[in-house]
């Protein structure tokens, strides 16, 4: 697989088809992978694919200046489902011209979350790893542990409907169909089954933790506004301690501004340093959209996205009179 | 030396804290920090370096430094009991003294008297700061790079060593001599543990990975600041806070009022050079709106800028953002990169 994928690069760059092409390579820790950027032929055999693939890298795609630093006229990108999705989600909010990104899709077979592999090692540190298709082998300085691969998988990757690109102009190998996932919002009605005390007691705790470093805003590919909402200071819109009641709004805000945008790739929460449970409130508002709208952001290109469009029989029960 | 018994250590813990704030790392469902203690079961010893750094304690993430009313200013009540800090690692203790460059020693500075910073001053000049050695270095330590080590005691009132059954104490400064004098119910350490610590030095010495030679580091930054190093260093950086937040030496900061009416605070804030907003002007223009312009200087302010104020770098080596990193821009690679360049 990665020596098609890397021949491929090497083709596009070799005939002109890309300027760049945005990809994985390896990381300098174990478990971890690192985004690398390919101009040169020869420069794509740094290229990797596998469970330790994390970011999203589509995140570089938009035209803010912050991200990926320079212009490019045409684009290469490798990425997983999500990715791709997000590719959509750019295309269809007008961020890029498609015709101008070539996707390249790889086969995803989830990626792993190494804070649950941390929660397995007990914290310890890792100093060796190997994955083989169904198993973590890990080595640190006085432990040695195989845990089974789906044990340490992000929540995302084992909820997901669409690991093989569903859009892309060039797969490697052969993309599956939508794959079949009945308890996709399992922890969403879980958390709904507790008392509005036991989930507000929860949202509180966990959003507490927060830092305030938007570690989880800027890995995020719907986290692209020129200028986001908490760094406008004329007006203030919200407080800028890491106290909860000023984090809960950073949050809930940003929950909203990517409702019928998100991925659920799970860049933000693998970005997280102190491991906040990001997923929950994206993932609410995603079902909301879903049995409201009965829409999944970044699948079709000419669909009118949930937040932007009207029809006159959706549902207005939210609405009190 | 003198030493106590680790069975002892609630105690010791107890009668500190009949002088002392007392903090230490604490392990509580949220990422590992220096917390205020109510007891010695709240401290895990076994953490090497703490998620968030100890430089909060001194330097919080956000600060009330007054609140105004019309009648006018009044400045919060402080914590009546010097501050004694427990565990500290030699790359975070190391991080104090820079720290105190900046907001409190101010020497080697141009001018003299320059402004020293109260509410630092306040908390870190009386403190008794205890630096536990590191028995086993994690593969992101890289003290050594910056002549500090698991071993070292820069920074440090009194020096701990921690072996199978006792905390080993020594002295490193005045403050700290003055402390083990009065303190009584300690044991004298014997030759043979003495010859043991030497044992356990080489052990940890050996955990750390292999030390680069910095030291064209600085005259390296002088020379590379328009070069194209630069493009490579930060094309993947996403500007985020994470590296800067958990630093122990980061510490740029912003001021913010929050008011209603006739009355409000104001707060000192964590900032970093890493966000956009931060070199925004009241005009609009930002000389730093590119994200390699901010990479380049979160690192030539540790590797150039600071040494060339304060003959330091201002990176202890302690690893923190090579963990937190979400795109994995690995501080030392980066380091590695403008040596060899
Ligand atoms: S909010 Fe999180 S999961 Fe959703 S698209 Fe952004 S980074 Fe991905
Ligand atoms: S990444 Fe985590 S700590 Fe940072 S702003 Fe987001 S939730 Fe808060
Ligand atoms: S960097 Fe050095 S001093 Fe800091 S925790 Fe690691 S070994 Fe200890
Ligand atoms: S720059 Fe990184 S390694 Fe250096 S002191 Fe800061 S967090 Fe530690
Ligand atoms: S170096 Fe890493 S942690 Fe620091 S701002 Fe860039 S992406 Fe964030």
């Amino acid at each position: 697989m990665i020596q098609n994928l890397r021949t491929e690069v090497k083709k596009l760059l070799k005939d002109k088809k890309v300027d760049i092409v945005l990809g994985w390579g390896k990381g300098s820790l174990p478990l971890s992978s690192t985004p690398v950027f390919i101009q040169k032929e020869e420069d794509a055999d740094r290229l990797i694919f596998d469970e330790t693939c994390r970011n999203n890298l589509t995140t570089y795609l938009t035209k803010d200046k912050r991200k990926l630093g320079k212009t490019y006229d045409k684009i290469g990108i490798i990425v997983k489902g999500c990715d791709a999705r997000s590719i959509v989600l750019y295309a269809v909010e007008k961020q890029i011209n498609k015709e101008n990104v070539v996707i390249i899709g790889v086969p995803c077979n989830g990626i792993l979350e190494k804070k649950k592999v941390l929660q397995k090692t007990e914290n310890k540190e890792i100093l060796e790893s190997k994955i083989d298709g169904k198993n973590v082998h890990l080595k640190g300085r006085d432990f040695d542990l195989t845990i089974p691969l789906k044990d340490v998988l992000c929540d995302s990757c084992l909820t997901c409907r669409y690991p093989d690109a569903p859009v892309h102009d060039i797969f490697i190998g052969k993309p599956r169909k939508k794959v079949d996932i009945k308890d996709e919002f399992k922890n969403v009605i879980d958390f709904e089954k507790k008392s509005s005390q036991e989930r507000w007691e929860y949202i509180k705790e966990e959003y507490s933790k927060c830092i305030r470093c938007y570690a989880c805003r800027n890995v995020c590919p719907a986290c692209y506004c020129n200028e986001c909402f908490v760094d406008q200071n004329d007006p203030q819109w919200i407080g800028k301690t890491p106290e909860v009641t000023d984090s809960i709004i950073f949050h809930l805000i940003r929950n909203l501004h990517v409702a019928g945008r998100c991925v659920d790739c799970g860049a933000c929460v693998s970005a997280c340093p102190v491991d906040l449970d990001l997923r929950i409130m994206n993932k609410k508002v995603e079902k909301e959209i879903k049995e409201r709208f009965d829409y999944t952001a970044g699948l079709d290109v000419n669909e009118k996205p949930a937040m932007a469009s009207y029809c006159e029989n959706e549902k207005q029960d939210f609405i009190m009179g | 030396m003198i030493k106590i018994k680790k069975s002892d250590f609630s105690t010791f813990i107890t009668n500190l804290q009949k002088n002392y704030s007392v903090f230490a790392p604490v392990t509580d469902g949220k990422a590992t920090a220096f917390k205020k203690i109510k007891s010695a079961e709240d401290i895990n010893n076994k953490v090497l370096n703490t998620k968030r750094s100890p430089k909060e304690i001194f330097f919080p993430q956000s600060e009330v430094l007054f609140q105004y009313t019309e009648e006018g200013i009044k400045v919060p009540k402080r914590e009546e009991k010097p501050f004694a800090i427990w565990g500290m690692r030699n790359c975070d203790t190391k991080s104090l003294l820079l720290l105190d460059k900046v907001f409190g020693e101010a020497h080697q500075m141009p001018k003299k008297d320059m402004y020293k910073d109260p509410y630092w001053k306040e908390k870190y000049d009386n403190c008794l700061v205890f630096n536990l050695a590191c028995n086993k270095p994690l593969s992101t330590c890289f003290c050594n790079w910056f002549d500090g080590g698991p071993f070292n005691n820069t920074g440090s009132d009194i020096f701990v060593i921690e072996n199978d059954e006792n905390y080993i104490f020594e002295a490193v400064s005045d403050k700290g001599k003055k402390f083990l004098k009065e303190f009584k119910t300690a044991e004298q350490v014997s030759d043979k543990e003495i010859k043991k610590i030497e044992k356990l030095k080489e052990t940890a010495e050996s955990y750390l990975a292999e030390k680069e030679d910095i030291s064209s580091l600085f005259s390296k930054t002088k020379e590379i600041w328009d070069e194209t190093i630069w493009d490579e260093i930060a094309a993947k950086c996403i500007n985020c806070g994470a590296c800067a937040f958990v630093c122990p030496t980061c510490h740029c900061f912003d001021v913010s009022d929050e008011g209603k009416g006739k009355k409000g605070k104001r707060i000192r804030l964590w900032d970093s050079c890493m966000f956009a907003i931060f070199t925004k002007e009241a005009s609009g223009h930002n000389p730093r709106s590119q994200s390699l312009q901010r990479v380049r200087q979160r690192v030539m302010h540790k590797y150039n800028y600071f040494m060339d104020n304060y003959d330091e770098h201002l990176c202890t080596g302690c690893g923190r953002c090579v963990v937190v990193c979400p795109v994995n821009l690995d501080i030392r690679e980066v380091i590695k990169k403008i040596i060899r360049y």
